[in-house]
């Protein structure tokens, strides 16, 4: 295990908060419990963004689709790649009375048959036969493809907008964090775990549980308080953090003198030959080389890193780590539940030892996520007692503070461009 | 030996394949969290003194291809990285104050006996 013996004591008080331009004031509980901030969520939020829906590697080949269910208004839709290649979105509704033309999950269909009455779809959406079409009135068959949604991708990542149309491009949506993030190689991000929770708490609680270390050392203590936190730096404070319009980066702090009990003899088989010099990774550093000499993995070059949180407004995570990438989406369901969905991405192993490794990394943040998930309800509840109309917010927080800003600045927005200024 | 279940000399271990040995991390997260620690301690101290032996014997054969004795002993070897949430991180079969049965759902596992 790489064990950086050199690591410089920790610098103090971090004054992020002031870097990126944000207030010190407290902040606002009424959007975490009220159904009125929720509706306005909905419309003016999840109805505007561009929301991560999947990746390209999904779909790899001609036909091959998803469904997804965009939240919080519960709009089905099917993201698939056409003959040509090229990646699509449609409402998942047929254009003859309605019904949804394929089932929830994923497969292959070059051809879309509706199970109502077999109305038939090309991959591309047009209608390709109906039965018994004499029998309707003039039926104008090129207006009854399947609605098509707003659907770009961006370095894999697929994006859907429920604008009709869309008024800020996905380029343009993204802004700087696009430049940032220019390049970045997805390691095996073909091979996915996927972990889903419906939760008892609002999306942000989950959001927020995840997009800082402070609660690390308290709520984490036996599973990754060690990777978080040392003597040096007790309660996790960040390396760095920035933001990019509504989007934002955030680096957290790792323990470099973190070592291994030879007590622990599964640990010790597996990690004895490991090199990432992390308990939460799954990849070779030879795997992970080009991810890791990426500028906006491990942005500061740190010696004690842990991982970065990389927020796309407003309800994706994609986390870097040394073992590679993976990421959180939190979806509203109701002002105080909601779906959380992870989903960690590993190499292909080379060796049993390094397979055992893996299953330990997806054994132990299953733990770490239970451990937050608790939490999450726990933190509901008091929210919802009404005891507190406001929340203190320290500068290791700084990532909750950045997104209630933005998410208070798109409920008010009247159009996307403003809500982007 | 026909009809064994583990490869030669690994046939002690064969009680555990139903449980500790099952193929899909789904099951064996399950067994974890529904067993007493004397129950993974058991499972545990049996697997770990031939872990590294049967790591070794499964390198021996091309991981994504193992004929189905070795694969069966692979499935244990990845039983031990639920033990090993037990013994070595918590102390207890489960995270403190985290409910079993619990919301969270494993959608996908990995590709191999996951
Ligand atoms: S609703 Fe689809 S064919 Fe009738
Ligand atoms: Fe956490």
């Amino acid at each position: 295990m790489n064990v950086n013996t050199m690591a410089k004591p920790f610098a103090g008080v971090t004054t992020f908060t002031q870097s990126c331009g944000l207030g010190t004031a407290p902040v606002p509980l009424e959007p975490y419990r009220s159904a009125a901030f929720f509706e306005r969520e909905r419309t003016q939020v999840f109805e505007r963004a561009w929301l991560v829906a999947g990746r390209v590697e999904e779909i790899p080949n001609y036909g091959d689709y998803i469904t997804v269910n965009l939240l919080p208004g519960n709009v089905p839709a099917i993201i698939n790649r056409g003959k040509d290649g090229t990646v699509r979105a449609f409402y998942n509704t047929c254009s003859h009375r309605g019904s949804q033309v394929l089932d929830a999950g994923a497969g292959n269909a070059k051809r879309i048959v509706c199970p109502y009455h077999a109305w038939t779809y090309a991959a591309d959406g047009d209608v390709v036969s109906i039965p018994d079409e004499p029998s309707f009135f003039n039926v104008d068959k090129k207006a009854c493809g399947l609605s098509r949604m707003s659907v770009d991708v961006w370095e894999g990542w697929i994006f859907v907008n429920l604008q009709k149309q869309p008024e800020v491009g996905l380029q343009e949506f993204l802004g700087t964090f696009a430049d940032r993030l220019a390049g970045v190689p997805y390691v095996a991000a073909d091979r996915p775990i996927v972990l889903q929770a419906d939760l008892d708490a609002n999306w942000k609680v989950v959001q927020d549980a995840f997009i800082e270390s402070y609660h690390i050392p308290a709520i984490h203590k036996k599973t990754i308080a060690e990777t978080f936190s040392s003597d040096e730096n007790k309660f996790a404070r960040l390396l760095d953090a920035r933001v990019f319009g509504p989007h934002r980066t955030v680096s957290m702090y790792g323990n470099p003198a973190m070592s291994i009990d030879p007590a622990h003899k599964v640990t010790m088989l597996a990690y004895a030959s490991g090199d990432t010099g992390s308990l939460i990774s799954a990849g070779t550093s030879a795997q992970m080389d080009a991810f890791l000499r990426h500028d906006a993995v491990n942005p500061t070059g740190s010696d004690c890193w842990s991982m970065d949180v990389n927020n796309i407004f407003p309800n994706t995570q994609i986390d870097f780590g040394p073992g590679g990438f993976w990421v959180h989406q939190f979806w509203p369901l109701t002002e105080n539940t909601s779906r959380y969905e992870v989903k960690f991405y590993v190499p292909e192993p080379l060796t049993a030892r390094q397979r055992l490794q893996q299953e330990m990394y997806v054994a132990r943040v299953i733990e770490v996520v239970l451990e937050d998930l608790a939490n999450v309800a726990r933190t509901q509840r008091g929210i919802d007692s009404g005891g507190n109309d406001f929340m203190q917010i320290q500068d290791s927080e700084v990532g909750i503070r950045h997104s209630m800003d933005q998410l208070l600045k798109w409920v008010d927005a009247p159009s996307v461009t403003e809500a982007l200024r | 030996m026909s009809g064994a279940r583990l490869p030669e000399g690994f046939g002690d271990l064969e009680r555990y394949c139903d449980t500790w040995g099952l193929h899909t991390t789904r099951e064996r997260h399950a067994v974890r969290c529904g067993s007493t620690m004397e129950e993974i301690r058991d499972f545990y101290d049996a697997m770990t003194d031939r872990a590294a032996e049967a790591c070794d014997l499964i390198d021996s054969y091309a991981l994504d291809s193992l004929p189905p004795q070795v694969n069966n002993l692979m499935a244990l070897v990845l039983g031990l990285a639920q033990a090993h949430v037990a013994v070595e991180i918590h102390g207890q079969p489960r995270a403190p104050g985290t409910p079993w049965p619990n919301s969270l759902k494993i959608v996908r596992g990995l590709p191999m006996l996951g």
